[in-house]
């Protein structure tokens, strides 16, 4: 079980890391309109 | 409605693209006289004040507002075209706000000439004079969202690290691990009490420096020593305060209070999007006539009183006015709901925001931005949208000297254990501070209105004043207004007459052929009736002319030229030249018009008669007999005539009613109503039952009018259906039964745990196990409102069914 020594604290690395990926996405508005990304995908050519 | 402007920058020499103030021929004058760099900026920004990404040097970012979309692949279309123009550098549109962002350069190319290659691919594109309150509404709505998710994410990593604590048995955890996980915690915590926790400490600290008390303060007082002594706890678990913490508790706390602040702002939010689509109804600019007497363009705001402009069929009115020159009809549906439009000659006033339908007129402008009742009216939009319901405060009331009450308390608990343990004297405070719930109170009636809202939004009713949801629970008497509400503002053909039986297809076409050329709900009825029944078309028109209030006359021939051209009359009896025992205006009582058939002596021959009834609302009747069966008194009080409005009450079933009142008539009947101790909610279609609106405890508006009755009304209701005013009495009613249930649950959760929690008797873990459920049973409990009890209308009849009077037509 000493591998939790080293386990817990990448995990908190992660959630920070994950963190940071979120204020990108907010702040890039990827929350702002959730549909028309996906509505591109039917656009011609 | 006034604008901050930015100074505007300076012409450069030799700019390739002058800017015109002349009347250019088509519609793109307006666009050209946004080429002028001194309106830059009231729709846009130079790009150099962006930051980041978004810097584009030299370039212009301009926010426009789309006409004519209708899908998301229109916005895919309208990329394109944007992105093809040499000089645009990037344009983003949204289909869901029919907005576009387009960034471009000054030195390649100029509104005018983007807009113009929008046109081209079937749009019009208008300047969003709104654009800074949005984008300050946008920063605003991430940073929210933000915060939101930085505790939410925290908080469920905080749980993890908490879960083995809850479940080992003493000894399965080492000192070492159960160290690691409280550091893990704590350095997880970081964020939420640094940042998601910003706006609770910022307005406690603003509190106390005006020495008040309110709901954040005991919120960020418990957040802080929680933090504090679980850190002590964290880092000295030898220490004073022993070694237990409370990360888990404070995490899914914070979560909780910004998911309820978050889905606050959203529905303000949606309230401002109304508001936007009406601020943008005044067109950006207009013909203004100069001392020499030739006209040309102007911004809106360059107007002032006294200067003559001249309005063009199909713009709207920018300013108040008085008409000077012309003759013509003018739809106010906006403005006062009613949607028949209205006749404008020299002398009479017009109102900015409406539109002018005909032809041109010269209109003297004598009240403007502020002044205009238009500004008025958005204005009270505006304040409408942040109000606060009485019930939340009420329970800010009640909260006041309650968490007084706690914080003495907690005082109190810690001073008398202190001396026997220091360690458990804190410990008790806090499990005071935390068991208390606050939260619980002041998510009460905010988490219950909100989720009432949301599920009436979704089911096509808006509403505008969440207090409302409250006064229309109480609510025993339903008033209705006629036209527009029970009767939608169209009109429908009830019946053809014509004198020759089996010619009523005929008679149809050609009184339809002649109609079209016509605005007058009568002539719309007529087109609409003849495309129903395929006979459009089948007839040119000549010579048309238009008899205001009376009817058109018209030479009439068939399509394909053969056979003889008739001389026409449609209109009023009189206007066919037909004796009528009723005469009068274009609809006499019996709501008929004529076609006459006018001989080359003069002499007049009817053809036909056309019946036109108003045509009633979807599921009128019904609502009516629903609101009946709910035990509530139905009323009808309308402007129109007696035996227009006794038929229709009786086909809806409504056995009070009053014929022609004016708005003070139909106050004062409210006034009796309400003198009798009822509780009246009225259903109006805009802004002529204004002041009736406004006088009932709750009311609703219908229609088309839309925006502008939004002003008045407590809800608002796009579409057709009068169920509606059932199903959201309902809905009112259940909502104030899980509000009070709500209150009633979290009074008696602190009677019950705050004097365990003084007595010692509460282990802080319990005391935030407490507080997250008695959070989560309010939250559930308003949650169930999202679904709203499809209660199933009685069935009735929704057709005129009442005869038509035979006596005109014999």
């Amino acid at each position: 079980m000493d591998i939790l020594y080293l386990l817990i604290p990448l995990s908190v690395v992660l959630v920070l890391l994950i963190l940071l990926g979120l204020w990108w996405a907010v702040h890039r508005g990827q929350f702002e309109n959730v549909e028309q990304e996906g509505e591109r995908i039917l656009r011609d050519g | 409605m006034s604008k901050i402007l930015a100074p505007a920058p300076d012409m450069r020499p030799g700019d390739p693209y002058p800017a015109k103030g002349a009347d250019a021929p088509d519609g793109s004058a307006d666009e050209v006289l946004l080429d002028d760099p001194q309106e830059w900026p009231s729709f846009g920004r130079e790009c150099s004040v962006l930051e980041g990404r978004d810097r584009y040097p030299g370039a212009w970012e301009s926010n426009v507002v789309i006409e004519g979309m209708h899908c998301a692949a229109c916005a895919l279309t309208i990329e394109e075209a944007l992105c093809r123009v040499p000089g645009v550098q990037r344009a983003d549109v949204s289909a869901a706000t029919q907005r576009a962002r387009v960034v471009w350069q000054p030195d390649h190319t100029r509104p005018s000439v983007w807009m113009q290659a929008l046109r081209q691919a079937g749009y019009r594109a208008l300047p969003a004079l709104d654009a800074q309150a949005r984008d300050q509404r946008q920063r605003e709505h991430r940073q929210a969202l933000w915060r939101w998710l930085v505790a939410g994410f925290c908080m469920m990593q905080v749980m993890m690290y908490a879960w083995p604590a809850y479940v080992a048995a003493p000894g399965d955890l080492s000192m070492e691990m159960e160290r690691l996980l409280r550091w893990a915690s704590w350095v997880i915590s970081l964020p939420v009490v640094l940042f998601a926790c910003g706006p609770f400490f910022s307005s406690a600290l603003r509190d106390i420096r005006l020495r008040r008390i309110s709901m954040d303060l005991p919120v960020a007082l418990g957040m802080f020593i929680t933090f504090v002594v679980s850190s002590i706890g964290t880092f000295d678990p030898e220490g004073v305060f022993g070694h237990e913490v409370y990360f888990d508790s404070l995490t899914m706390f914070v979560f909780f209070l910004l998911t309820g602040r978050w889905l606050e702002t959203r529905l303000r939010d949606r309230t401002a999007g109304a508001l936007e689509a009406v601020l943008n109804r005044l067109p950006p600019s207009v013909l203004r006539r100069t001392d020499g007497g030739d006209f040309e363009r102007v911004a809106v705001r360059r107007l002032q009183v006294g200067d003559v402009v001249r309005v063009l069929p199909g713009e709207a009115f920018a300013a108040d006015g008085q008409v000077t020159e012309g003759r013509t009809l003018a739809d106010e549906a906006l403005l006062t709901g009613e949607s028949t439009p209205v006749q404008r000659g020299p002398g009479s006033k017009v109102v900015a925001g409406s539109f002018n339908l005909q032809s041109p007129v010269l209109v003297q402008v004598e009240g403007l931005g502020e002044d205009t009742r238009f500004a008025q009216i958005v204005a009270l939009m505006e304040s409408a949208a942040t109000q606060k319901p009485r019930l939340a405060q009420l329970a800010d009331r009640i909260a006041r000297p309650f968490l007084v009450l706690v914080l003495l308390a907690a005082a109190l608990a810690a001073a008398w254990w202190w001396p026997t343990d220091p360690a458990h004297a804190l410990m008790v405070a806090v499990a005071v501070l935390i068991v208390t719930c606050p939260c619980a109170l002041s998510l009460a009636t905010p988490v219950a209105m909100l989720s009432a809202a949301g599920a009436l939004a979704r089911s096509g009713v808006l509403v505008r004043n969440l207090q409302a949801l409250e006064s229309l629970s109480q609510v025993d008497t339903v008033v209705f207004d006629k036209t527009g509400t029970l009767t939608r503002d169209s009109m429908t053909v009830q019946a053809i007459e014509p004198t020759q039986v089996g010619q009523e297809m005929q008679v149809l076409g050609m009184a339809a052929a002649m109609a079209a050329q016509s605005l007058h709900p009568v002539s719309r009825a007529l087109v609409q009736a003849a495309q129903q029944r395929g006979v459009a078309g089948q007839w040119v028109v000549r010579d048309l002319q238009e008899l205001p209030g009376l009817g058109l006359q018209a030479l009439v021939q068939q399509a394909d030229g053969t056979g003889p051209a008739w001389l026409l009359r449609l209109g009023s009896a009189r206007h066919a030249g037909l004796t009528s025992p009723e005469g009068g205006g274009l609809l006499d009582g019996s709501g008929s018009v004529w076609l006459a058939l006018i001989d080359d002596a003069g002499q007049s021959h009817e053809w036909a008669r056309f019946v036109l009834a108003e045509d009633l609302r979807a599921h009128s009747s019904a609502a009516v007999a629903g609101l009946r069966q709910a035990g509530m008194g139905v009323y009808l009080l309308s402007g129109d005539r007696a035996d227009a409005v006794a038929r229709l009450a009786a086909s809806v079933g409504i056995t009070e009613w009053r014929a022609e009142c004016a708005p003070a008539d139909k106050l004062a009947a409210m006034r009796a109503l309400q003198a009798q101790g009822r509780r009246v909610a009225m259903v109006g279609d805009g802004l002529n039952d204004g002041p009736v609106l406004a006088a009932a405890h709750a009311s609703f508006a219908f229609g088309r009018a839309v925006p502008l009755a939004q002003a008045r009304a407590d809800f608002v209701v796009p579409g057709d259906d009068l169920g509606q005013v059932v199903r959201t009495i309902a809905l009112a009613q259940q909502a104030v039964k899980v509000v009070r249930q709500n209150l009633w649950w979290a009074a008696a959760y602190n009677a019950a745990s705050v004097p365990l929690a003084i007595a010692g008797y509460m282990p802080a873990w319990l005391a935030g196990l407490g507080m997250a459920l008695s959070s989560l049973l309010v939250i559930l409990n308003a949650a169930r409102l999202s679904v709203i009890p499809s209660a199933p209308l009685p069935q009735a009849s929704d057709h005129v069914s009442a005869p038509r009077g035979q006596a005109a037509s014999a």
